[in-house]
């Protein structure tokens, strides 16, 4: 599908400096992000979104895939010193993190961290990068029907895993196709659900949709219950022997079964839309732990446990990215927001991105595999840097993050019109988290309404009243029917 | 048990208000098509509808979430007054008092990180956005 000269060329303009350079910001600001517990990359890469308007769209995506993937990294450091985790995906590392530091060694643990994180992600972006191409030549083939099918798997699968039940998790994925409906009806271009708001006539926008539910309700919800301006104190003492500060290859190689399995599960888990990086890394830990011949050491500072759930939760974000960039469906919110960024930059995800935009696909790549290195180098200059960061009050890092939110969405979506929506949704997540309903559905199916609703008609459309024509359209049929089979099978196992 | 009755019953009362008020008032009936332009929100409706009877019969047993509703009411609130200020005053004059007031409800009290969080972040972020990167702020 692609010829050599455009894939060389792709991967070539990953090492401009310009896209280095926002890459390499990319990575430190999310290793520094990751560190702040209550902000996390996912919140980090909502609020960026609309700073990269002004960027090439390479550097821009390369900017975000950085905060992302230092994001991951940086989460493990506060799990290790504070036994409070920067991100959801570290609590599992904090399980041996934290006895580790408790045990006076807590830069070996976070080295090990970071060791395991980007040996996992590196092979993630391998797969991924190995596996796409070949699956969107298959996507191409895929027509309305196909598609259909694929999304009502895609929403039975994450209405099921997600939220406290599964009628929680359909109504959190309702409430996001029905707000996706407000806008121009796709079929017969009139206005729907707006309300007189002329503004709405191209649908709510994404960016203040994502900041509100995703950064904002978390903001309100942790600002809510800050009461105290003390932070943690962390002492790194600064006699220890070498052996304790640092992680010798012969200790990294001892644990690279248990890490290639954590990399194998982060992947097969973050193919698969919805099911995310915090139960990728839980399943690799125990998994890891029953297979040790010292099993009563877990949960006391054994090495293998922080490799296990670091090496898997960072597996995740590569393997996120297959189904985005094959089939345009984001398996997770950090995959949809990077979808809006490639939308901004008038790049339409999907089997076609391949034919279309080889090049800024393989310069993506490029930029995936540098920001592993540069997670690498940053990471070990910067752990007592970061570590600093945990000690910045949490009311100041609130403050300015919700300052933040509001820059970046009146850039993003038409001044004080977008942070009123901003606003709304923040409101609408905050309660929606607090009664138990996934904000990630919500997004998720926000994100894939127009789709679903263009499918759909056209699906109709072909199908012309009879539901029999569907038996011309094996795959998509079998779609359709394997959707609730595997919503009844995941709510069983659940429960 | 009881909450997940009274979540039911609201998402019940919000799918009945979608399909009888809002679906009707707010989408134009059009007499043609395969997907005309109520037929998925009605969709939609009847689903949240389902939900909802689906949790007032079978509650989960759990309790009134604890979210510190006055204190996040009262954060709302503040952003709510400093979206309106901005809208007559702009952001470089209401994000420092805006800033203040949520840093004092948390709990801040040490001048340096007030001083920081209310005058050199508000001023960081005009310069970066206003100065350097040209574009307007609210």
């Amino acid at each position: 599908m692609l010829d050599t000269a455009t894939i060389l060329t792709g991967l070539g303009d990953a090492f401009q400096p310009v896209t280095l350079l926002y890459v390499l910001l990319g990575v430190m600001m999310g290793q520094f992000v990751g560190a702040v517990p209550g902000i996390g990359p996912v919140m980090a890469t909502a609020i960026a979104i609309p700073f990269t308007f002004g960027m090439d769209p390479l550097a821009g995506i390369g900017f975000l895939v950085g905060i992302n993937k230092g994001g991951l990294v940086g989460g493990a450091i506060p799990a290790v010193l504070i036994n409070t985790p920067g991100t959801p995906d570290a609590a599992a590392t904090a399980l041996d993190g934290y006895p580790m530091a408790q045990q006076g060694k807590p830069l070996k643990a976070t080295k090990m961290a970071l060791y395991s994180s980007v040996t996992g992600d590196t092979f993630s972006d391998i797969v991924l990068i190995t596996v796409s191409a070949p699956l969107a030549i298959l996507a191409l083939h895929m027509g309305p029907v196909e598609v259909l099918g694929l999304m009502l798997l895609a929403f039975a699968v994450i209405a099921s895993l997600m939220g406290a039940s599964i009628a929680r998790g359909l109504a959190a994925a309702a409430l996001g196709l029905l707000a996706a409906m407000i806008g121009t009806d796709p079929e017969h271009a009139t206005p729907r659900l707006i309300f007189g708001n002329f503004e709405v006539y191209d649908g709510l926008p994404l960016a203040a949709v994502a900041i509100g539910m995703l950064a904002i309700s978390e903001l309100l919800s942790r600002l809510a219950r800050t009461r105290s301006a003390q932070a943690a104190t962390i002492d790194i003492p600064r006699d220890q022997p070498p052996e304790d500060r640092r992680v010798s290859f012969a200790e990294y190689w001892a644990c690279r079964f248990t890490m290639l399995r954590g990399a194998v599960i982060g992947t097969l888990i973050g193919a698969l839309p919805g099911i995310g990086s915090t139960a990728a890394a839980f399943i690799s830990y125990a998994s890891a732990k029953q297979v040790s011949v010292d099993r009563s050491s877990f949960g006391k500072g054994n090495i293998h446990g922080i490799a296990a759930a670091e090496s898997a939760n960072s597996s995740v974000m590569g393997a996120n990215m297959i189904p985005m960039l094959t089939l345009g469906i984001p398996g997770s919110v950090s995959a949809a927001l990077i979808v809006s960024a490639f939308m901004i930059h008038g790049v339409q995800p999907g089997p076609f991105l391949f034919e279309q935009q080889g090049r800024l696909i393989y310069g993506l790549f490029g930029a995936m595999i540098l920001a592993n290195l540069m997670n690498l180098l940053v990471g070990q200059v910067g752990m007592r840097l970061w570590v600093r960061v945990i000690t910045a009050p949490e009311s100041f890092v609130l403050t300015s993050a919700l300052l933040l939110c509001f820059a970046g969405v009146s850039l993003a979506a038409g001044g004080l019109f977008g942070i009123g929506v901003m606003l709304t949704f923040a409101v609408l997540g905050f309660l929606m988290t607090a009664f138990g309903f996934s904000v990630v559905v919500f997004i998720i199916a926000f994100f894939l309404g127009p789709r679903f609703e263009i499918s759909l008609s056209q699906t109709l459309a072909l199908l012309n009243g009879d539901p029999l024509q569907l038996l011309a359209y094996p795959f998509g049929l079998a779609m359709m029917m394997l959707a609730p089979i595997l919503a009844v099978w995941l709510v069983g196992r659940r429960a | 048990m009881q909450t997940d009755r009274i979540i039911g019953a609201v998402l019940i009362i919000f799918g009945g208000l979608l399909i009888w008020w809002i679906i009707p008032w707010q989408a134009e009936e059009v007499g043609y098509g395969w997907l005309r332009p109520r037929t998925l929100p009605y969709i939609i409706a009847i689903g949240l509808a389902f939900c909802g009877a689906w949790m007032v019969l079978s509650p989960v047993a759990e309790a009134l979430p604890d979210a510190n509703w006055q204190r996040a009411a009262l954060c709302v609130g503040i952003l709510v007054v400093g979206l309106a200020l901005m809208s007559w005053f702009g952001f470089l004059w209401i994000a420092p008092p805006m800033a203040l007031t949520l840093m004092l409800v948390a709990g801040e009290r040490r001048l340096f990180w007030l001083t920081v969080g209310a005058a050199g972040v508000p001023a960081a972020i005009w310069f970066c956005i206003a100065v350097l990167l040209e574009r307007p702020l609210p």
